[in-house]
């Protein structure tokens, strides 16, 4: 049976990408869960895996094109067979029209974000299911146990529990959670399968993983040559794209911290046993940043053409460093939400930054950034616009500094603050009204919060 | 301990509430002097008195009737409905009296009263004195449904009843009255709400009702020569339900059939099968299974008969079939 070769949803926002490279030729054998293309979307590079095993028997569209999301983009044939009379009179060099992505669209199932569409779903169970037993289902969940692997031996080939604790035995366990090339690639370099976080469906281990464990393994040391992976192409088009559209201009402010550091402490333990969440001074300066712009709309806009749109919702970005790069998911409606739903999505989002987990909606729907380096001994520093933001913050290290008070020489607690505004979008006099306010914000914090 | 059937066990449940409280009085047809048809209010009359075990007319919706306005004026009435099948001309008495007026005058007023009624094919009696279909009281807010299987539970069941201040439907089972166990002479209760797990198993969950518990424990014995472990679960009243015991039986053998004498479709087994499903759906290896009559009426031929009523020959295949979904 032939399997169709899709482009994958990439994420809610997401509606079209580019095929940056085909990775096979036309008739080259393929495996299955194999990186077939690359294609690359606004916010990021995906490899996409085959969906089936078999031969690629026909491309149809071409690398360097542009189509939109679920476009018919190959087929993959059983060895020895004939492609189907419909797939042969496709043309290879389609454009990226929309006639295309309609058809498809009917014919697709829609697979989820960041998943390659699961074709063998489709020929284990013609229903367009698995078949299986509630029970052994929910045991396979809990399991991170993918049902794809797992063959049933119940009444009419059902999925029984049985079957399922026999795929969550050791040995076939491991088997079950690694994609095919993942597992060759680490027997070649004698890596332990062990502890690797996986990235694809429930947690498999995926090639680009294993791939991830060997760059760890070798740090960059002087006359090494580094190719660019897909994140690192991003940060780099993005950021040079920032710097030399959007004329950068830079504010700097001294807040002096001790009211905001206190009030923390002084409500640290009855917050933390009324919501169990344990707050942080980033999560009182999301809020004041948040308040503060509800203020000053301006920085919650983005410039487009000959138009400036002032977005309808305040959505805070936080700068997450990974091993790899930078990644800035954003806290929905930071100003419309308590702080403990701010300190909720703040965990989460950067717990899931870290393990690779964000969707594209949340990385995308960010309208202003705070970039922190406050655990670093740096006084402050400047940042590039996150495109396409408006603004974006920047803290430096919280220091202690002295200071004269009524003539008497007193310690103090100060954190520097840094501001890049959009020079087409925001006037200076905006952009230092903005960070004075926000620092009268952050040393009143008793007035600030009083309405969370 | 000494033994009494499952009509004995009531009939000294009426006399020890009679004895213990005067306002309990009994209506129905002939159950003064003939002692009912099923022998369950036999000697009352002479112990008691006319005045308190009244033979009525063939006018139930009369006597059912007039028996709520005893129990909202202050007496404990216990009628005997001679088969279920004629409820159904009482059902306005029913439905829209007994089970309305505490919550109508609220709260204000009460309808301490037990409607006796009994259920099951098996005795030749044809389709309008056979049925099953006591579900029906379970579909209507504000009445309890009894619904023992053994005496020891018909008697605690009863003085249960009795006691409660809300309208109970106390549903018997023909083929049970003469069925013998160990019932203790004292006056107990057996507080509504809570099943009773008849047999330990581990591999099947049988919820099963009335005579369907007999038939099923029958089955056990069977079907542990094959290796199968069957747990049996008897709600013993349908309102209230005891979900919790139900959930956790099916939490442990992730199988679940249920064997009701009453219709398949909008049964007994159709609710807790529901319920299983919407409360416990994570727990299930297998397809739950209903061990119900058929939708048909009740047939007169005794063969046929025999073939209808759910028994061991219905319930043997469903768990075998079930216990391939290892």
């Amino acid at each position: 049976m032939a399997t169709e070769v899709v482009v994958p949803m990439l994420g809610i926002t997401v509606e079209k990408g580019t095929i940056l490279e085909w990775m096979k030729k036309e008739g080259d054998p393929v495996e299955k869960g194999e990186i077939i293309f690359i294609v690359e979307t606004e916010k990021v590079t995906t490899e996409v895996e085959s969906p089936a095993s078999g031969i690629l028997a026909k491309v149809i569209v071409p690398a360097g094109v542009e189509v939109p999301v679920l476009t018919l983009v190959a087929v993959i044939t059983e060895p020895g067979e004939e492609l189907p009379a419909k797939y042969a009179a496709l043309s290879t060099q389609v454009p990226p029209v929309e006639a295309e992505k309609v058809s498809q669209a009917e014919q697709v199932p829609t697979p989820m974000p960041h998943q390659v569409r699961p074709a063998e779903v489709a020929e284990a169970a013609p229903g367009g299911a698995i078949k299986v037993v509630p029970a052994a289902r929910k045991l396979a969940q809990d399991k991170g146990l993918d049902l794809e692997t797992v063959s049933g031996t119940g009444p009419g080939g059902i999925i029984v529990i049985r079957d399922v604790e026999a795929a969550l035995k050791p040995g076939p366990e491991l088997a079950a959670k690694v994609s095919t090339l993942a597992g060759r690639l680490a027997k070649k370099e004698g890596i332990l399968l062990q502890g690797i976080e996986g990235t694809g469906v429930r947690g498999r281990i995926m090639r680009a993983d294993v791939e991830r464990v060997i760059e760890e393994a070798t740090a960059p040391s002087l006359g090494k040559v580094i190719p660019m992976d897909s994140i690192r192409r991003v940060i780099a088009r993005r950021m040079s794209e920032s710097a030399f559209t959007a004329p950068h201009i830079y504010f700097f402010t001294d807040v002096w911290m001790d009211p905001l550091l206190n009030f923390r402490r002084d409500i640290l333990p009855n917050f933390e046993e009324k919501f169990g969440l344990r707050l942080s001074i980033n999560d009182l300066l999301i809020k004041a940043v948040a308040l503060n712009i509800l203020d000053f709309p301006l920085l919650n806009a983005t410039f487009k053409g000959q138009e400036i749109y002032i977005l309808p919702e305040v959505n805070m970005g936080l700068a997450v460093a990974l091993p790899d790069g930078l990644i800035v998911p954003a806290i929905a409606r930071a100003d419309k939400i308590g702080l403990a739903e701010i300190i909720r999505q703040r965990a989460d989002l950067v717990q899931r930054a870290r393990s690779g987990k964000l969707s594209m909606d949340e990385i995308e729907r960010g309208t202003f950034t705070i970039s922190s380096l406050n655990q670093y001994d740096i006084t402050y520093f400047t940042a590039i616009l996150n495109p396409p933001q408006s603004g974006i913050l920047t803290v430096g290290k919280t220091r202690d500094e002295l200071t004269l008070v009524d003539g008497a020489v007193k310690e103090k607690r100060v954190t520097s603050f840094g501001l890049s505004v959009d020079h087409r979008i925001i006037d200076g006099t905006v952009a230092a009204d903005f960070l004075q306010n926000l620092k009268w914000k952050l040393e009143r914090p008793a007035l600030t919060f009083l309405n969370l | 301990m000494r033994e009494l059937t499952y009509a004995q066990a009531i009939n000294e449940a009426l006399r020890q509430c009679m004895k213990e409280d005067e306002r309990v009085i009994l209506l129905g047809e002939d159950i003064g002097v003939y002692g009912g048809i099923f022998q369950v209010t036999a000697g009352l009359l002479n112990e008691f008195g006319p005045e308190r075990v009244i033979d009525m007319p063939i006018a139930e919706a009369g006597f059912t009737g007039a028996s709520v306005g005893a129990a909202l004026t202050g007496m404990r009435p216990v009628v005997e409905i001679m088969f279920i099948d004629f409820t159904t001309v009482c059902m306005d008495m029913i439905i829209n009296q007994m089970a309305k007026m505490h919550y109508m005058f609220g709260g204000r007023g009460k309808v301490p009263m037990v409607l006796r009624i009994n259920i099951g094919a098996g005795r030749g009696a044809a389709a309008q004195h056979s049925q099953s279909f006591h579900a029906l009281f379970m579909h209507i807010p504000g009445l309890y449904v009894a619904a023992p299987s053994t005496p020891y539970d018909a008697k605690g069941l009863m003085i249960e009843a009795i006691k409660n201040d809300n309208p109970v439907i106390f549903v018997e089972h023909k083929k049970l009255y003469v069925e013998k166990g160990p019932v203790p002479e004292e006056i107990y209760t057996i507080p509504f709400g809570e099943a009773e797990v008849k047999r330990k198993g581990s591999d099947i969950t049988i919820v099963a009702t009335h005579a369907m518990v007999i038939r099923s424990l029958r089955l056990a014995e069977e079907a542990a020569k094959e290796g199968i472990d069957l747990e049996i679960v008897d709600p013993r009243t349908l309102t209230p339900l005891d979900k919790v015991t139900i959930l956790e039986s099916v939490k442990k053998t992730g199988r679940l059939l249920v064997a009701d004498e009453g219709h398949k479709t909008c049964g007994v087994a159709a609710e807790i099968s529901a319920m299983v499903a919407e409360e416990g759906i994570f727990d299930l290896k297998a397809p739950v299974v209903r061990v119900c009559s058929p939708d048909t009426p009740v047939p007169f031929s005794p063969p046929l008969e025999q073939a209808y009523i759910p028994d061991v020959k219905d319930l043997l295949p469903a768990i075998k079939r079930m216990m391939e979904y290892a």
